[in-house]
């Protein structure tokens, strides 16, 4: 559980520093007062929740079917971890890193009652490394709880960031923040590199 | 004014040297002999001669020469070194070992260093109790010392703890001596805020695991201090990168760029110090009437503290550790040391005496005891 909590509260700095400037507008869009902003941000936020309970039944599903085999299932998330550890490396230090935020397609829409609910979708469905991590982990896990309790993890780590979101427009050196946020993912990164190597070195031991 | 001129300018006479140096002398003497020299053992008695005399005559070398980095870094250097020796040595003693094992962690036997102080906080917040295994009064290095010290001077000093008070920090300044110009000449701004990342980091898993994981799993020092016995895999891959990280960003990235680049780019309680830059009465200042604008205390500047814009806009980045190198490598005496609220391009040598007397004690006496324990061990190998 740690660990997931660890990866969500670091890719979450990252990801609220590109994507929060984009849905900040858009959440507060509109909203009088403390109530509509805090009915916005649970909308938000329990999209995210649901998705990622979907996406936890799913990985650990497929876990099921395809890591039958106690080697397999050491050595094959192993190698996924490695993976995906070293494309989330590759995103914080990469200069090519694509700057914008997916939720900026719900700019398209004009209802404003589906715009929290479409953003905690576009936000829990854009695919980068830290959510294939965790995926990875929801297969690997026992049971289908403890899958539940990895994503729920990664939910609370990543969803801490963006409870401050009403006074982001208050915050100077956003670009620092950003950059922090993004080297942090990159250490995560790395936590998980050295936790897929254990992994696989371990597995190919005991097998 | 050329180098030799601006030299001349802080320089100061054999006389009034020495005149600056006396309280240096008196403070020294009394912490390294305790007030009673002791010559029952003449290993031990020529080795505190010998520190005492080291100690006094770089600073008054300081003010004869007027000089700072180079002979700071004398003493940076020999400090990191005595301190690796005098916890080895410790060891060797105590445990016949380097490593450390599960029965000390349990007795709480592991020497404590400040770099552990960031994971401190939230634990003892939350849970009111220490996660580092080390002594919290008595016994060798114990934890209340080591956090009254690093407060003490980081108030005092700010990010100047860095380059005057770190026992680490010597390494990679000496590394970073080795050769006269760097190989790699252009590394990213970006890099310079990896140390807050790392930061963020280690509180959080410190605080989640309540284990100080920094010493764990990343400290690069490990390898010249103590380390976990290697029983399984998962202490394996530890001491791997304890010492991938040593030789990467304590030796070679030093070597090759000429910076210090471990304490640039890892070090976490370097990030503390940074922001505690802003509250420190010693500073760096840049007098704009002087400066030529030729650069040179941005190529030399060793923690990426000086930029062409900062020194454009005639501010000092809150990175800078008051090593001293800008200011000596300064043909104009443009860039100098400074006390708040005193402006830019006055007061020069009140700012610089000051300074040097407060952060060159402050080493000279955090440095005596380790300094004293290599001397002493050199003394008895060799007679």
């Amino acid at each position: 559980m740690t660990d997931s909590l660890i990866l969500g509260l670091s890719s979450g700095s990252a990801c609220l520093a590109t994507c929060g400037m984009v849905m900040f507008p858009y959440l507060m869009a509109g909203s009088a007062g403390v109530k509509r902003i805090a009915i916005d941000l649970s909308l938000f936020l329990i999209t995210r929740l649901a998705v990622y309970f979907v996406l936890a039944t799913l990985s650990w599903y497929f876990g099921q079917a395809l890591f039958s085999n106690t080697v397999v299932r050491n050595i094959v998330p192993g190698i996924l971890y490695i993976i995906f550890a070293v494309m989330l490396v590759w995103y914080s230090i990469g200069k090519n890193r694509k700057p914008d935020c997916p939720a900026k397609i719900v700019k398209t829409v004009n209802n404003h009652r589906l715009v929290p609910i479409l953003l905690g979708l576009v936000n829990s469905l854009g695919f980068c490394p830290a959510l294939f991590i965790i995926l990875t982990k929801g297969a690997t896990q026992g049971t289908l709880v403890q899958s539940y309790i990895a994503f729920l993890a990664f939910f609370i780590g990543s969803s801490i960031w963006f409870l401050p979101l009403p006074l982001a427009g208050r915050i100077r050196k956003k670009e620092v923040l950003k950059n922090i946020g993004i080297l942090a993912t990159g250490l995560a990164g790395i936590i998980f590199m050295i936790k897929g190597l254990t992994n696989l070195i371990g597995g190919i031991i005991n097998g | 004014m050329d180098n030799a001129l601006k030299t001349a300018v802080m320089r100061k006479s054999f006389g009034k040297s020495l005149l600056y140096t006396l309280p240096m002398i008196l403070i020294t003497f009394m912490f390294i002999s305790g007030g009673k020299p002791n010559f029952s053992d003449p290993a031990s008695g020529l080795a505190m001669l010998m520190v005492f005399l080291l100690v006094n005559v770089l600073y008054f070398l300081m003010h004869f020469t007027g000089k700072t980095d180079r002979l700071r870094a004398i003493l940076f250097i020999i400090f990191a070194m005595s301190l690796s020796y005098t916890l080895i040595h410790n060891m060797l003693e105590v445990r016949k070992s380097m490593s450390f094992s599960e029965a000390d962690i349990l007795e709480c036997k592991i020497p404590f260093c400040h770099l552990v102080i960031p994971m401190m906080i939230l634990p003892a917040a939350f849970t009111k109790s220490i996660i580092f295994p080390g002594s919290i009064i008595g016994g060798f290095a114990n934890i209340s010392s080591m956090v009254v010290l690093w407060v003490v001077a980081t108030i005092v000093l700010g990010r100047g703890f860095c380059s005057w008070g770190c026992f680490y920090g010597g390494w990679d300044d000496g590394f970073s001596r080795f050769t006269k110009r760097p190989v790699i000449k252009k590394i990213s701004e970006l890099w310079k805020l990896m140390p807050f990342a790392v930061l963020l980091m280690v509180i959080l898993t410190a605080a989640l695991t309540l284990m100080p994981t920094y010493c764990s799993w990343i400290c690069p020092f490990k390898a010249v201090t103590e380390f976990e016995q290697v029983t399984s895999v998962e202490s394996a891959t530890k001491a791997g990168i304890f010492l991938s990280l040593f030789g990467g960003l304590v030796v070679v990235l030093p070597v090759m760029t000429k910076k210090r680049t471990q304490c640039s780019f890892l070090c976490p309680l370097g990030a503390i110090n940074t922001l505690s830059n802003k509250i420190t009465p010693f500073t760096v200042k840049i007098d704009k009437n002087s400066c030529s604008e030729c650069y040179k205390c941005v190529d030399v500047c060793p923690l990426f503290a000086l930029t062409r814009e900062d020194i454009k806009s005639g501010k000092v980045s809150m990175f800078c550790s008051k090593c001293g190198k800008c200011v000596d490598a300064c043909s104009k005496q443009a860039i100098h040391y400074g006390i708040r609220g005193i402006p830019a391009g006055t007061m020069k040598n009140f700012s610089r005496n000051l300074f040097l007397f407060v952060s060159f004690l402050f080493m000279a006496v955090f440095s005596a005891g380790s300094i004293i324990n290599t001397f002493h061990g050199l003394l008895k190998l060799i007679f």
